[in-house]
Order: structure tokens, then sequence, then C-alpha cells
């Protein structure tokens, strides 16, 4: 995992074995020409995978935060990732903190160093018992599928490449290290989200719509929270990939009415609508940068 | 069309290389803008939309450093241009507008080092052109981009920090760097323009919010520029101080608009939020707090107002309430019409009640400890079970259901409205700190996980219950009172301290006439609540017949509430004592609320006598106030100690205690026996002179008194003196003459 070059070439190895594999650390000047011309690294095995992912090529690009990148926004990840969508997550708190022993004795690690395997092992070490008891050690299992160790949003730098994330579910399509949405789980996390772009600057010049769907920290609200977030990131896609459509053919000019609202503007529309059919997961949302 | 995909495949390639390693951008990119150019109406438009994405991206990318983009840069402005002027596809404008954006600074710096290059410079204002252009008129995703694209322009375009003058290549691109007699970008247009181009983000703010992608848009892009343009910061802040997120409470309240005002409020939040958080001491901090704290009861009052507007009819407007809709989600399960239900005695229920359905009273008291033996219960229990008709237990379970919403319909509609209110306190109280705080949410999330069987017992709070007694404590000793009495002042002198060392930004702020003298458990309203304590609390129980009354036993319970006044009169003094510089208010404060209350004993004394003088006993109007005095004299004399002759401090002190007397004034004069603070003194004597013509008699008196008695002091004194008694100089010199004779 810690060359990206390996990572990057091993899905591909799984479709087809004679992959372009590039050499490592190739002199520049031969690489130059070598991928303007070499046909060995042909389209179909991108075309493959991505027919595989589900749909056509163009997609929105998720990520979803909560507190400590464990049960809302890992469920919420899970439930994108199996839609086909591309998907990375987060969580904002300063700390990964799961429920312990007692209220008052919460475990505490560190983000983006331990993993999911490693809090795993130590919990179930710990009290096996009272860890399968509150569901804590089915959601690690169920999270250490899904990806190797909780982000911590603060430190992530978009635009970024995560070439070295191509394991996680929901890989596909954020080797880039930018998404078009962020999702967030609480409205405190929203804030957070809002007020560390602002810190990182919007250097990017991208936009990104930022939208909070309020989840109660629990198990159970995760799920039917990660089914609404499901629909919504099912909902916006299918927009903007009309969007693409619409005005494909050069037809910009030719659309007329509602056909000529870009998926942007539609993005209020669709959260409104989404509201009604889940009332109970009141929603915030604005339009931030990169 | 084969020919395009096999295109994007090796593009797709080319990009996938430069991911992995970015060395390879300024290598690849060469390779790749002749295939992405554009190239006349048969061109693919796959491939167009793919190079914008690729320009936008790549020339974003923190992967790898600007100087090499600003090389590759110049090569792909003709490529922007074309796509801006010929391709009609928003999805290639948008990233090709952002890619603009990314590469503005970087040809910006180009063009300053090379003042020469007029036609790079001629291909970025026709890009530029182009932007501005459609700023009014493109689509609203188009636009946001375009609005990304001003911002850029204004931050390259107005003046930004030098940080080290040395290594220029250190520094912020912005205008700083541009040369006055540069030729093409004259240093007075370029300011101007980036002037202008400001006044048109800060009117996208101010105009139609029914475009929240817009408002929303251009507020998160505001943050950058007062972070890093500190000249521009003042007027975009002062527009925003004018700002209404509101301004849809008006428009219908529909469920759009409710997600979109509620959205605009919190990106307006969450900015100024981040400007206070980044400067803390900054010269807006008060402004901000003030305007946030006003949104914040606007905020309620519109969502307030809404609900109480709304009765239940219009239930589909009320989709963003959650706290209503929740509950009701799994109640509402269809109950099929059923017979006559039983009815539930009036008042509170108990859980037997709810759940008995048989009208025999026999059976209702049937007590199932009965059987001692389990087996035997088994025995008829599992018979019972089999026979049960299904229609008749699903109709029982609905009566009781049908029971249980009625019964929680009754209930005040508190859990939820409690609910909200707390989120509402949450979202306040959050702002500063992170730690602590997360430890309480993780609570919180604890305790949302247990499962909710405890839902019915809080909803029939007073149903009937054996009263419980607390067993009586033994009664306290004198002693102990008077112990257990410090250590509560004590503790609440603890959390004054406390409360002290938290950050004081909300003491900025005034909440005017509304405000309640201690409701909001801060540094103020604690001292208010000390200072009452020691003044009131006690108050008329001092009166001097104690001893005589000594014979009812009241004795032990007064003196310790004397004590328990003069201890916490002790806490306050030595609480200021410790830190009497920045403590001088509540010094203040105390000595108002000691002078208040005396006048208030003596008036009801007064009054007291003339109605009942029974006792011949009425406490002069002095020996009531001499608390007061005693308490001023006492903290000058410990300030005094410490005082220096720069602390004007003590001018406040003296002009703000309600009450002064010649004692008080002497002090002054005491005071003025250190040469160093003889200057001070004066200050004080002259100041009181100017704006407290009640006491000037007594400062001219001690003045002349300082004058007479103190050598060094005569100077300072006497250019006074000869404004407000000139006769006493006279009278000196001539004493002086005498002398000298």
């Amino acid at each position: 995992m810690a060359d990206p070059r390996l990572a990057r070439s091993r899905p591909q190895q799984q479709q087809q074995q004679p992959t372009a594999a590039p050499p490592p650390p190739p002199p520049p000047p031969p690489m130059e020409q070598q991928f303007g011309i070499d046909p060995s690294t042909d389209a179909s095995p991108q075309q493959g995978q991505q027919g595989d992912a589900g749909d056509d090529a163009f997609k929105l690009k998720f990520c979803t935060v909560c507190a400590s990148n464990q049960n809302r926004s890992m469920e919420a990840h899970l439930q994108l990732a199996r839609a086909h969508l591309p998907t990375i997550s987060f969580g904002t708190g300063t700390l990964v903190r799961l429920p312990g022993p007692t209220v008052h004795q919460p475990n505490v690690y560190h983000f983006n160093s331990t993993t999911y395997q490693a809090i795993h092992t130590e919990l179930a070490t710990q009290n096996t018992a009272l860890y399968t008891q509150n569901g804590l050690l089915n959601m690690l299992g169920r999270n250490l599928s899904i990806k190797g160790f909780p982000e911590r949003f603060q430190d992530w730098v978009p635009g970024k490449p995560r070439l070295e994330h191509a394991e996680d579910q929901g890989f596909a399509g954020t080797e880039a290290g930018v998404v078009d949405v962020i999702i967030t789980c609480e409205e405190r996390c929203f804030d957070h989200v809002l007020d560390d772009l602002h810190n990182k600057g919007g250097k990017l010049n991208r936009p990104v719509h930022v939208i909070n769907v309020d989840i109660r920290d629990n198990h159970e609200e995760a799920a039917v929270g990660g089914q609404a977030i499901r629909d919504l990131g099912l909902t916006l896609n299918e927009a903007a990939t009309k969007e693409r459509e619409v005005h494909g053919d050069g037809g910009w000019e030719r659309g007329s009415g509602p056909a000529r609202t870009g998926f942007d503007e539609k993005v209020p529309d669709l959260i409104a609508a989404w509201q009604e059919r889940w009332p109970n997961m009141p929603a915030l949302w604005s339009l931030a940068w990169f | 069309m084969s020919s395009s995909a096999q295109s994007l495949g090796q593009l797709e390639a080319a990009r996938s290389l430069a991911l992995g390693e970015s060395r390879y951008y300024p290598t690849i990119i060469p390779g790749v803008l002749p295939i992405i150019a554009y190239n006349g109406q048969g061109g693919s438009i796959d491939i167009w939309r793919w190079g914008a994405d690729f320009l936008a991206e790549t020339f974003a990318s923190p992967a790898w450093p600007l100087d090499e983009k600003a090389k590759s840069a110049l090569a792909a402005l003709p490529i922007l241009r074309d796509y801006l002027l010929e391709v009609q596809d928003s999805t290639v404008i948008k990233s090709a507008v952002q890619a603009a954006a990314s590469i503005y600074p970087l040809v910006y710096r180009h063009i300053i080092a090379e003042p020469n290059d007029t036609q790079t410079w001629q291909v970025m204002l026709a890009i530029k052109t182009n932007i501005l252009r459609r700023m009014d008129g493109a689509p609203p995703g188009v636009r946001i981009c375009c609005v990304k694209f001003v911002q850029q322009v204004v931050l390259v375009q107005s003046p930004g920090p030098i940080a080290d003058p040395r290594r220029p290549e250190q520094n912020d691109i912005s205008l700083t760097l541009v040369p006055r007699d540069h030729r093409l970008i004259p240093y007075a247009n370029q300011e101007a323009e980036a002037s202008g181009l400001l006044d048109r983000l800060l009117d996208i703010v101010h105009g139609d919010h029914s475009d929240a992608l817009l408002i929303t848009a251009t507020l998160n892009t505001l943050g950058m520029l007062i972070q890093r343009r500190p000249i521009v910061s003042n007027k975009i802040l002062n527009s925003l101080f004018n700002f209404n997120p509101l301004k849809l409470a008006n428009a219908p309240m529909t469920s759009k608009n409710k997600v979109l005002m509620k959205s605009i409020e919190r990106t307006t939040r969450a900015l100024l939020v981040n400007v206070m958080r980044r400067n803390p001491d900054g010269p807006f901090t008060r402004q901000i707090q003030q305007y946030l704290d006003r949104m914040h009861r606007m905020r309620i009052d519109v969502l307030d107002e809404s609900n109480r507007k709304r009765p239940a009819p219009v239930e589909q407007t009320d989709g963003t309430d959650p706290a209503k809709r929740q509950r009701l989600g799994p109640q509402t399960v269809p109950t099929p019409p059923t017979p006559p239900i039983p009815a539930l005695p009036a008042g509170p229920v108990s859980y037997r009640e709810l759940f008995t359905l048989s009208t025999d009273a026999n059976t209702a008291l049937f007590d199932v400890k009965m059987f001692q033996d389990p087996e035997q219960l088994l025995r008829i229990v599992v018979p019972v079970l089999h026979s049960i008709d299904e229609a008749k237990l699903t109709n029982a379970i609905n009566i009781i259901r049908s029971r249980y919403l009625t019964l929680s319909k009754a209930m005040p509609r508190a859990p939820p409205s409690g609910a909200a209110g707390a989120t509402a306190d949450d979202d306040e109280e959050y702002e500063p700190d992170f730690g602590p705080i997360e430890d309480a949410e993780q609570i919180i999330n604890k305790l949302d996980s247990a499962p909710p069987v405890t839902t019915l017992p809080e909803r029939i709070p007073d149903a009937r219950l054996a009263p419980y007694k607390l067993p009586e404590a033994p009664p306290l000793t004198e002693q102990e009172v008077v112990r257990y009495g410090d250590m509560a002042v004590r503790r609440v002198v603890e959390i004054l301290a406390s409360v002290d060392e938290a950050p004081t930004k909300a003491k900025a702020t005034k909440a005017g006439f509304n405000r309640l003298a201690a409701s909001n458990y801060d540094r103020d309203s604690w001292v208010t609540v000390l200072c009452r304590l020691a003044t009131r609390a006690s108050a008329g129980l001092e009166d001097p017949d104690a001893g005589i009354k000594s014979e009812y036993g009241g004795e032990v319970q007064k003196g310790g509430s004397l004590v328990l006044s003069d201890s916490i009169r002790d806490a306050i003094y030595n609480y200021i004592i410790r830190d009497w510089k920045r403590r001088i208010d509540i010094a203040i404060s105390w000595l108002t609320e000691e002078w208040y209350n005396g006048q208030i004993l003596a008036q009801a004394t007064s009054n007291g006598s003339m109605k009942n003088g029974v006792n011949g006993h009425t406490p002069s109007s002095l020996a009531v106030n001499g608390t007061y005095k005693k308490s001023v004299l006492r903290l000058l004399d410990g300030i005094l100690a410490y005082i220096e002759g720069t602390d004007k401090v003590l001018v406040r002190f003296i002009s703000e205690i309600p009450g002064l007397d010649r004692d008080i004034l002497q002090r002054m004069k005491k005071m003025a026996e250190d040469p160093e603070r003889i200057d001070l003194a004066v200050m004080v004597l002259k100041y009181l002179y100017m704006f407290r013509p009640p006491v000037r008699t007594i400062c001219v008196d001690v003045l002349e008194d300082m004058w007479r008695t103190n050598d060094r002091a005569k100077p300072s004194a006497e250019k006074i003196l000869k404004i407000w008694r000139p006769e006493v100089l006279r009278e000196g010199e001539e004493g002086g003459d005498v002398k000298a004779a």
C-alpha cells in the first residue's frame, strides 16, 4: 500500500493481465512518448471496469462526513459505494471516539493512523461480550471491509491524488482526490466542514455542494440515514447525468424551460423534494469551494 | 466516435500516470494539449469535456509546484480561450472557467515579470472579458464558477501583505508585486477594477435570495478574501453586517424556501465565525458577535412564528420540523375502527390502568403473585396463550395504542420543544472549543443508542407513586453553619475565577433592556449574585437590637448570616485585590450595591421609625451607610498599597463609586506622600472637581491641605489652586515670605 503505483495496478490486473503497469520510476522524457502512442493502455479495461461499476462514464463523486468516521459516515459510504457511486469518507472530530465500558471512559484513537482492524482487535481483547452486544465489533468489521482507517476531514488535502486508497470501496472515480458533493451527518459537522473549507482557502476553485442530513448517532438511525443518503446521492447523480445529456450534443441552445436548468441550480429543489420524502432528517445545504 | 473513445482512453492513461507521479505533469501536458484543443465543429464534445476537466484539475492540483504550473499555463491559455469562445456546452464552460481561475494568478505573475509579453496578456484578457460577460446572463451553474474567477481577480489585483521582501517568490501573487510603471497592467487601473468587481460580488449577496446557489457560493468565496486581503476585509465585513440572511422569511414558507433560508443563514454564520476564530482579537470581533446574536434571535423569531402560524392542516410544508414529525411517524399506523373503549379514569394514569381493559374489578385486581409454584403457572398460561383469539388481541392492542396516543397527545409538548431548544443552545455553545464538548456529545450518542425503554415513564411523570421522604438531616451546629457557608462562598468565588479565564467575548455584547441582572452565568452575573448576597440577604437583620432579641433563640441564625455576608465581602475583597487592575469594574459594582443597599435600609428605617418607633431606636443613615464607607476605605487602602503613578484606573474607580466624602478623598492626600504618585492624586482631584460638582469643595479642601503639608506636591497643587482657590495661594505666599524673612 505504501507505493501508490502498486496500489493502482492491482485492480487492473484483475481485469486484464498485460495492463499498462507503468515501469517503476521511468525517466520522464521517454514517458512522454509512451503515453501519447502506447496502445497497450487501451481504453477497454477502463471502460470494462466502469461497466462493472454500474453504468456509463459520468458520475458525481461523493464524500460522507460524521464525527468519528465510524458509524454514520461509514454506513453512508457503504450505501453509496454499493450504488456504484464514487465515495470517500471522513470524520471532523479531533479524535476517533467510541463508547467504552462506561459513559465516561470512551475509547479514543487517532485519525489517519489507527486502522479499523487495530481497533477491532483491541476492543475484542478488551471485552468481547460488551462490544459484541453494543454492536461495535460488528460495525468495525463492516468498516474494515470498506477502507483501511478513519480519516480526518481537516487533514484532507483536496486535489491530492488518492491512489493509495485503491482498495477502498467506492474508490473508482475518486483517484484525483476531489468530490462534487459532501454529505455531513450532523449540523456540527456541517459547520466544521464549512469552517475548514474557509481555512483551506478555496485554492482549487472547484465548487462543491455541502449538504447536511441530520442523523442521530446510533446503529439503527445510521442504517436509515444511509438509505436516505443513498437516495439523495442517486437523485443528484441522475440530475447531473441528465444535464450532460441535455447539453451533450451541442444542444444548449435547443433546450428550453426545465431542460435548460443545469444540475447546480437544481440542487435546492432536489433537496427540498428529498426532504419531503425524508422529513425526519432536516437538511441544510451550501455551495462551498475546494 | 471510436477514434474519440480511443483518444479518451489514451488521455485517461496519461492522466492516471500524472496522478500517480505529479512530476510527469510538465511532460504530459504538451502531449495532451493538441488532442484536447478545440478543432472546429467537427470535434468531439467528449474530448473537450475531458480536456476542460483535465485543465481544471491539473492547474488546481496541489501536487506540483507553482513555478512548473506557470510554464505550462501559458501553453494552455489559447485552448481555454477557444473553449470559452467557441464551445456551447455548459460542462465545458464550467471547467474552463475553473481552470481560468486557477491560471489567472500564474499568468499575472508572468506578466509582472515580463511586461512585454503582450500576446499572452491579450489572450488572458480575452478569457477574462468573456467570463465577466457571463457573470450576469449565464446559467447559475456557470455563474458560480464566474464568481470564483472574479474572486481570484479581486485577490490578485488588490494589494496584499508582503511576507518577506527578500524572497519575492514566497509572496502571494498580488498587486503589491506590480511595479507602478508597468505598461500592461497599470497599478491604478488594476486596483480600480478589483474594487469594482468586489462591489459586484457584494451586490450578489444582497440580491435575490431565491437564488441561494449564487448567494452561498459568493459568501463562501468571501472568507478567503477577508483572510488574505486585510485591505478589503473592512469593506466586506461592513457589507455583511447589513446583510439579512432571513430575507426569504417574507416569501411563502415552502419546504424549499425554508431549506434555502436556513442554508443561507448557516453559511453566513460559518463565514463570520471563521473570521472571528482566525482573529479573535480583531477589531470586528465585537460587531460579529453582535450580528450573530441578532441573527440567532431573528431566526428563532422567524421559525417560531412560522410554527405558530401554521396549524395542523398544512402538514407538508412542515417537513423541516423534525421533532414534531418524528414522534408521530411510528404511531400513525392505521388503526381499524374499534368498539367503544373503556374510558380511562381522569387525571394521571398508572401503567396498570393504561393496560387494563376488563371492566370486571376482580379480574383487574388479580395478582399473579398468588401462584407460588411456577410449574402451575406454566400449566395455565400456555393453554391460555394457545386459545387467544387473534382478532381480539389485535383489537386490545389497538385500544391500548390509541389510549397511549391520546395520552401522549394530551401531555404538554415539552419533550420535542425541549429538544429543539437544546440543539439551538448547543449551536451557540459549541463554537469556541472542541474537546470537552465532544465528550458530552459522546455521552449523548451513547444515551441515544440505549434502547428506548423509558419513553412511557417520561410521558406520565405524575402517575400515582408512593410519596418518598428523605430522612431529615441532623441539625447543624453554629460552627458547621459558618463553615459550610464559607465553603459555599469560596466555591462561588472559584466559579468567578474560572469564568474569568474563559474568553470574555460574550461580555462585549450588551443585551439591552431585556436583560435580567444575572441570567447568563457569566462573570458579571456571578458578581451581581455575590454582591447582592453580601449586601441584601442579611439586610435588616443587622440591627443593633440583636442582643435584646437573643432570648427568642434567633441569634444563632442571625449571627450566621452576619458572618456569612461578611465572609462574602471578604471573599469579594480578596478576589478584587488579587487582580485589582482588571477587576476594578467588579469593585465598582460591588460598592454600588453596598451603597444602594445602604440607601434602601436608611429609607426603610426612617419609615419604620416614623410608623412605629417603639424601641425608640433609629439607626442614623450614617450608621447604615457605614458598611459602604467601610468597604470603600478598605478597598482603597488595599489598592493604594499597590498603585503606581501611571495607574489611571484609579481615576475611574474614584469617579465611578457612588458616594464620596472627606475621608475617602483624604486618602488622595496620603497617596501623594509618595512623590511618584502626586500627579495621579492631583489628576483624581481635578477630575472629580470637573465631573462631580457636589464634592468640589472637598476636593479643593484636600488639595489645599496637600499644598500646605506636602512640599513636593506643592508645584502641581499650585497650578490648580491658582484657578480654584487663588486666595489660598496669596495667603501662602505671604506666609512663605514671612518664613523666608
